[in-house]
């Protein structure tokens, strides 16, 4: 920055809140690789024809929906949501540190974070069982075809976000992020990201609505 | 003091998505109409949504397109969903 004692400076540089054009461009940054953002959206799009596909599909068979919407546990997915938000906070909070340079500490978040997936993991698995035991399974109907095929399909998602949080993790852990570029980390962590903004779509629009 | 910022944003955005998240379960108790109550899901969904965005994938400080394309996404799914369900 141009210091405003400076008399020789133009207009534009004399006033340090003003700032040119090309330096607003460069503010802005799209954290992670622009690859993984691609990758986001092509799962945003996959997701929201399921949703889709689901809204429709309670309209043609309404009383079914219902019915079998009252056989999910509510309180099983308002758990899994806090959850993953709460997992998704920690994951922030990696980030933020791995800015500070402070790697070790960002892999113990990041640690904390999959503890909540686990969390998530295991309260989703008992709801499988609990509906297996009631002799409910995904050819029931049409309602728990595309419970489970959603569902499970974003639990896949929730898997390998684990993954790539344990590859950032262990990365960070070895310092694999030198010289401030933490793309690599950034395109990790958005990506958990996804799966959570994924989550507070499907919960609502299966268990709640 | 930006990095300090970003930690208290965090948090006070898990905080909302929080109460959001128990506001949106128990909402039936207080909305006995069906169409009133899908479509305050949907907006606790748009709000919980941009809450994701914006702090916890950090697309504020992103180019402005790539924030207005996943903020189109979390405007226009549950529009196009409460158009499905309200039809």
């Amino acid at each position: 920055m141009i210091s405003p004692s400076i008399t020789t400076a133009s207009p534009d540089e004399v006033r340090p809140d003003k700032k040119r054009p090309d330096e607003k461009c460069s503010d802005k940054k799209l954290p992670g690789d622009l690859a993984m953002w691609f990758f986001i959206l092509a799962e945003l799009t996959v997701f929201a024809i399921f949703f889709i596909g689901f809204a429709v599909s309670e309209q043609l068979n309404k009383e079914m929906f219902t019915q079998g919407k009252a056989q999910l546990h509510q309180m099983a997915g308002l758990i899994n949501t806090i959850a993953l938000i709460t997992s998704s906070l920690f994951v922030a909070l990696a980030l933020n540190v791995m800015h500070k340079v402070k790697p070790k500490q960002a892999v113990w978040l990041i640690v904390t974070a999959q503890a909540f997936a686990l969390l998530y993991i295991t309260v989703k698995i008992w709801e499988y069982l609990s509906l297996f035991e009631q002799g409910i399974t995904i050819e029931t109907n049409t309602f728990f075809t595309l419970y489970f095929l959603i569902t499970a399909f974003h639990l896949m998602h929730v898997l390998l976000g684990l993954v790539i949080l344990a590859y950032i993790a262990y990365s960070a852990w070895y310092d694999k992020y030198q010289d401030n570029n933490l793309s690599g980390f950034e395109s990790g962590t958005s990506y958990w990201h996804m799966v959570d903004l994924l989550w507070i779509i499907l919960f609502p629009l299966i268990y709640v609505i | 003091m930006q990095k300090h910022k970003a930690v208290s944003g965090a948090i006070i955005s898990w905080i909302v998505l929080i109460v959001l998240s128990v506001i949106a379960i128990y909402l039936p108790t207080y909305i006995d109409n069906r169409s009133h109550y899908i479509i305050c899901v949907l907006i606790i969904v748009l709000l919980k949504g941009q809450q994701i965005v914006d702090v916890f994938m950090e697309l504020n400080n992103a180019p402005k397109i790539w924030r207005r394309l996943f903020l189109s996404y979390i405007v226009l799914l549950p529009l196009l969903i409460s158009v499905i369900y309200l039809m």
